[in-house]
């Protein structure tokens, strides 16, 4: 065989396409895009306690369009979503407080326990013993039940109820309904208050419905179940007939004679709607029922009795809001009296827990409030509630004050922004944490800004109002509702304000859960909110603030500023990457970088990326000096390693364009290459940085740096096994290309005389040969490029040179040496034979046909063409034909091309 | 055995003395019954009678007093003949007050402790002396007459009270009396029986705290006995306004819907009479109440403050 020879350049003038100038930049037209990409960075963020409104926001749109196409005809229709919203609110409520194990009880739940104990007698006399505590019944009256068989006797009731009332017993169903009612007057209970309430209403509610259907039916039929009439859904008391508004009435007198006033006011209130049978305005009894739980003193059972009041009230077709806001004032009254009672020692602790046991039935009313109330009517309703002009004169109670501010619209607390600080300044009791309130107002006034005049005062005042706070939680989870609004109107001297007073609160002070939380937003809005992160690391203690965050929080604002340093460019600012590197090391270690996965390791790709972007201009050494810094902090993560090594090889490029006097800073840049290259672990990585190495050796003329990173580079090719698995054809396609470009290395590389010319092409056919796991297609294309290389080797002009020329070539070494093109062709034609056996082992016949076709090809261009190459183009083109399709276009052409060639065999 | 019943066209029995009693008289029988006429009695009457309360002891031993009889007639409902075998329904319908009868007055139906205001009527089938005479009796109940009425309209007035610790004629407990209280409120004294009695009542101040607030409805019967009046006084009904200590300066409603069959109109007749009183009683929180549990609201106790009204019930005009 004969290499064929080549004159690159001429075939290069040949081969090249035709260029035209284009009108545009490809580019610029995306410039435009960018900018909505930023913008949409910055809505991005989200606050976690206004996802929950907006949930229930669109959760009341859902049903006003339910609503709106049968507005006030049809009740049934919006009967619906409140019961849901209702069943929802109780499962909620029931959750919300940890009830314990055994609920004591005073004597006026007599009702449970006297059926227990004819209960237990039936079972063993043990278990009576463990129900009650003796010493407590003979002491304080208290008895102890679990709350198992408190919740099992009240189911028990139910059924009692339904069969009572199924066996038409109406006198027994009132009385069980009202000894059941009877249990809500016992507030000891505290938190299983909320299940008891639950429980019992549900009873009563039942009640209710059996009444509302007994009375419908009366009015609908006559005894012997004649049809008198159907009633409409918005039905006129002129509908309904004598009788069944004499048993209606008969109902209420029953209920009226009720002693007691909490269950007298439960059980009018489950029978509300039957009131509509009696009269055209039902609302008038709800108004009355208002003022009578006025009676109920205890706190906790009136505050639930207004909560099924609420309940209730939704039952009627017209629903009033006025009744709402009385209840509402009512609360602030009975709160007012309660908070401000005299407190012993105690029972602080207990108020708070009264309260947190109450906050349900506020949250519920006062929402309910504002859900009714319509556009128009809210002016009023604010009056109604001491809520309008004249604020100061409110008794709001800072609970409820809390619930009204969370659900009034936006507009208003925005529009009275500086109203409601003094609001709360007043409202300063032990219902509610203080702060909670002015950090709510915050958020509010974030979800719509106030006008910009009343902002520097209200920030200011806000400012004054909390610097009096000395604890530091409550000061960051309040600062952080407002910063939003500081950072928007650029009230930069408050930032600085507020820097300095966490600084100072934090000197001595521990930070909690609830802090540490507030303080990464605070950070993050930050961060967020300036462009570059030389601004943030100047505002005065800001690191000093940043080491108080710890763990995890520490982690995300860690990222944040790694992810702002490496938006936009380069970092050249000598302070600035310290700073950054000192940071990066600190999540480094709070990281176990070794068990994350690889594809989503932020951290990761932001350490790599910080330091790739480091930039320190002419001053390489100190770049370099940074690098093995890196080295020594990050050296546990491999992606770094490898941005490492593609910097220190950019330098080492930077370096030689640059300057003439180069040669040390080259070799400790290759030697830093050399030095971190052996522990990176992704071998086809690890194979591509060897190159690119020796490339880069090779370009500073350190020809035995060359030599030995290809030795380690083709060394590391022994080690590697493709694993079967879905990405093996991938990794396959890589590490045959990154082959493909060591073989193209090869060509400018001098040669070693000791080991000859052929003395790495030798090493890879032997590595193809040997290595089990190499499919026949990636043998094919192995050869072909080392068929290539040979065929390059054997030039007199090489195709391209190491920097221009100026360096030597492999042919330089041993051009015209007839030893070494013997060498050559013989490994050429031990590579060809190979070449044609891995065509035949491919199984597949489609591939077949290519790796043929590439294999002819190859040859053609590397060899003369001859009997010998004649026939086994021929052998290799016939394969191809076998297994492709006559018409196509790669079998023709190559086809074409032997046969071209072909004709100079016979010319010749 | 034939059995008789009586069956009202109302299913509440009530009806009023210028209107006509109507119904059925329903005979149930295997046999053919010959009859020598069934007749139907109307008859009402107040019984008085004078037991325990404040009457003495030999004024309870003679305590029956000779009833005052309202109505008592006897109408032909069919001459004597026969009745085929099965169910007969025989309708029948008597004027309560006859126009030309000049009686005493219609008092509405009333059981009390001492007075008893009742109306019945009997159907009577008399077969001969061979066979027992069939017969069975219902009450009905009579309410006033429309045009019984008083003219006057309603009037809205309240009657004001204040209850404080000067206002109780008998001892208190000392620190109540020292403390002081005051409760104030007005009420309706003159109500229909038809509305609930209506009513505000305000808390001013109470430096002891407050266990109860109650509302007591009692009914005075009061029957003349020689020259004696004999009262006697019983709680109705009992409804609770306030429970535990409610805020002060505060304004609860007085609501109290009157029970049917235990009042009536406010009655001033000769022998007798039908009277009601409100009591409100103010229980304050004390460790000596906790030893008395059931007492009589009525009575003086240290811990109780009471205010008693009058209250006049009438059978009104608007009552359909």
């Amino acid at each position: 065989m004969e290499f064929r020879h080549r004159d690159y350049t001429a075939e290069a003038k040949l081969f090249l396409l035709g260029r035209d100038r284009a009108e545009i930049h490809p580019l610029s037209v995306h410039s435009s895009q960018q900018v909505n990409i930023a913008d949409d960075q910055i809505l991005q963020y989200d606050d976690p306690l206004r996802a929950d409104d907006n949930a229930t926001v669109s959760g009341f749109y859902l049903e006003d369009t339910e609503n709106s196409p049968t507005t006030g005809v049809s009740s049934e229709y919006d009967f619906l979503p409140a019961e849901k919203e209702w069943s929802s609110f109780t499962r909620f409520m029931t959750q919300r407080f940890p009830v314990p194990k055994l609920v004591s009880v005073t004597s006026v739940s007599n009702a449970i326990i006297k059926v227990g104990k004819t209960h237990e007698k039936s079972s063993t006399g043990m278990h009576s013993e463990e129900l009650e505590d003796p010493q407590s019944i003979t002491e304080n009256e208290v008895k102890v039940i679990t709350r198992q068989d408190y919740i099992n006797r009240l189911r028990e009731f139910k059924d009692d109820l339904i069969r009572a009332w199924d066996a038409s017993d109406r006198v027994t169903s009132l009385k069980i309904s009202m000894k059941v009612t009877k249990l809500l007057k016992d507030t000891c209970v505290l938190q299983f208050y909320p299940t008891l309430f639950v429980l019992v209403t549900d009873i009563l509610d039942m009640l209710g419905n059996f009444v509302w259907d007994r009375i419908k039916r009366k009015a609908e039929f006559t005894e012997d179940g004649a049809r008198i009439c159907s009633l409409p859904e918005n039905f006129k008391i002129k509908d309904i007939c004598q009788n069944a508004k004499e048993t209606c009435h008969n109902w209420f007198c029953k209920i009226g004679a009720i002693q007691e006033l909490l269950p007298r006011i439960y059980l009018e209130l489950a029978l509300l709607p039957c009131w509509r049978f009696l009269s055209d305005q039902p609302v008038v009894v709800t108004q009355r029922l208002v003022v009578m739980a006025r009676g109920l003193a205890d706190p906790l059972a009136s505050a639930y009795c207004r909560l099924y009041l609420t309940h209730c009230a939704h039952k009627l077709p017209s629903c009033d809001v006025g009744v709402l806001i009385s209840c509402v004032n009512d609360m602030n009254v009975q709160l007012k009296h309660f908070i401000t009672a005299k407190e012993t020692d105690s029972s602080t602790d207990n108020k708070v827990l009264l309260v947190s046991v109450m906050e349900p039935t506020i949250e519920y009313i006062v929402k309910c409030m504002f859900k009714y109330v319509s556009q128009r009517e809210l002016d009023r309703t604010l009056l109604a509630l001491g809520l309008g002009r004249n604020m100061e004169i409110s008794q709001c109670v800072s609970v409820v004050l809390h619930h009204i501010l969370k659900e009034l619209a936006v507009e208003v607390v925005s529009s009275n922004a500086m109203e409601f600080l003094q609001l709360i300044n007043q409202s300063n009791d032990s219902s509610f944490r203080q702060f909670m309130n002015y950090r709510l107002l915050g958020l509010r006034l974030c979800e719509k800004r106030p006008p910009v005049y009343i902002v520097d005062t209200l920030v200011n005042n806000v400012l004054k109002v909390i610097e009096q706070n000395e604890s530091l939680d409550e000061y960051l989870m309040v600062i952080d509702a407002y910063l939003d609004i500081v950072l928007q109107n650029h009230l930069d001297s408050c930032i600085k304000t507020i820097l300095e007073a966490i600084s100072q609160r934090s000197c001595n002070k521990q930070i909690d859960e609830n802090g540490v939380i507030s303080l990464q937003s605070i950070l993050g809005k930050l961060l967020s909110h300036y462009q570059h992160l030389e601004d943030v690391f100047a505002l005065s203690h800001f690191l000093e603030i940043l080491d108080l965050l710890v763990g995890g929080s520490r982690s995300i604002i860690v990222i944040d500023i790694l992810k702002m340093a490496t938006r936009n460019s380069y970092i050249r600012d000598p302070a600035t990457i310290e700073l950054l590197f000192e940071i990066s090391q600190a999540l480094n270690d709070s990281f176990d970088f070794a068990n994350m996965k690889d594809d989503d390791n932020q951290p990761e790709h932001l350490l790599s990326r910080f330091v790739q972007l480091v930039d320190f201009g002419i001053e390489r050494e100190r770049h370099l000096a940074f690098l093995v810094e890196c080295r020594g902090a990050f050296g546990t993560i491999d992606k770094l390693k490898e941005t490492l090594v593609h910097s220190s090889n950019g330098l080492t490029v930077k370096a030689l364009k640059d300057t003439k006097n180069h040669v040390n800073f080259v070799k400790a840049c290759i030697a830093f290459s050399e030095v971190t290259l052996p522990s990176i672990s992704a071998q086809i990585k690890q194979f591509n940085l060897y190159l690119e190495t020796a490339e880069v050796a090779l370009l500073g003329g350190l020809i035995s740096h060359a030599d030995e990173l290809i030795d380690s580079a083709i060394s590391c090719l022994h080690n590697m096994e493709i694993k079967e698995g879905s990405r093996a054809a991938a990794e396959a396609e890589l590490l045959l290309s990154s082959i493909q470009k060591l073989c193209s290395l090869l060509v400018m590389l001098p040669g070693n005389p000791i080991h000859g010319s052929v003395h790495f092409p030798k090493i890879l056919v032997s590595f193809v040969n040997n290595a089990p796991w190499m499919t026949p297609r990636m043998r094919t294309g192995i050869l072909c490029a080392i068929l290539s290389l040979l065929a390059a080797c054997s030039q007199n002009r090489l195709p391209y040179h190491a920097d221009k020329g100026v360096l030597w070539g492999s042919n330089n070494v041993f051009f015209g040496d007839s030893a070494n093109l013997y060498e050559l062709v013989s490994l050429s034609e031990h590579i060809v034979q190979n070449l044609v056996d891995a065509v035949l082992q491919e199984s597949s016949p489609a591939a077949r046909g290519a790796m043929a076709l590439d294999a002819c090809n190859s040859i053609l261009s590397s060899f003369t063409i001859k009997d010998e190459t004649y026939a086994i183009c021929s052998k290799l083109t016939e394969t191809a034909k076998l297994c492709m399709n006559e018409s196509n276009k790669y079998l023709q052409s190559t086809f074409q091309l032997l046969e071209k060639k072909s004709q100079l065999l016979v010319k010749g | 055995m034939p059995v008789v019943e009586l069956k009202l066209s109302r299913t509440n029995r009530i009806y009023r003395p210028c209107e006509h009693l109507q119904g059925q008289i329903i005979v149930n029988s295997r046999s053919s019954i010959s009859h020598s006429g069934i007749r139907l009695a109307l008859n009402g009457s107040v019984n008085l009678q004078v037991r325990g309360g404040s009457a003495g002891v030999i004024e309870s031993v003679y305590g029956v007093i000779k009833p005052i009889l309202i109505v008592n007639r006897s109408i032909l409902v069919r001459p004597s003949g026969k009745l085929a075998s099965g169910t007969n329904e025989i309708p029948f319908s008597v004027i309560l007050r006859q126009p030309s009868e000049n009686l005493g007055k219609f008092y509405e139906t009333f059981h009390g402790t001492d007075i008893n205001i009742q109306y019945l009527v009997t159907v009577d089938i008399s077969r001969g002396y061979l066979h027992k005479s069939l017969s069975a009796t219902m009450e009905f109940i009579v309410e006033s007459d429309t045009a019984d009425f008083l003219e006057r309209p309603l009037s809205s007035e309240m009657v004001i009270f204040y209850i404080t610790q000067d206002t109780q004629r008998h001892p208190l407990l000392p620190e109540l009396r020292s403390g002081g209280f005051r409760v104030t409120g007005k009420m309706s004294t003159l109500c229909s029986l038809s509305d609930p009695i209506t009513g505000e009542l305000i808390v001013e101040t109470s430096a002891v705290p407050i266990n109860s607030i109650d509302i007591h409805l009692c009914r005075v019967e009061s029957v003349i006995l020689g020259e004696r009046i004999i009262t006697e006084t019983s709680v109705i009904q009992t409804t609770q306004i306030a429970d535990g200590d409610v805020c002060r300066n505060i304004t609860l409603p007085i609501y109290v819907i009157l029970p049917r069959l235990l009042t009536c109109p406010t009655v001033f007749a000769g022998p007798f009479s039908i009277e009601f009183k409100v009591y409100i009683v103010i229980t304050f929180q004390s460790e000596l109440s906790k030893l008395h549990p059931k007492t009589d609201p009525r009575t003086p106790r240290l811990w109780l403050a009471i205010e008693s009204l009058p209250m006049e019930l009438i059978r009104c005009r608007s009552d359909d």
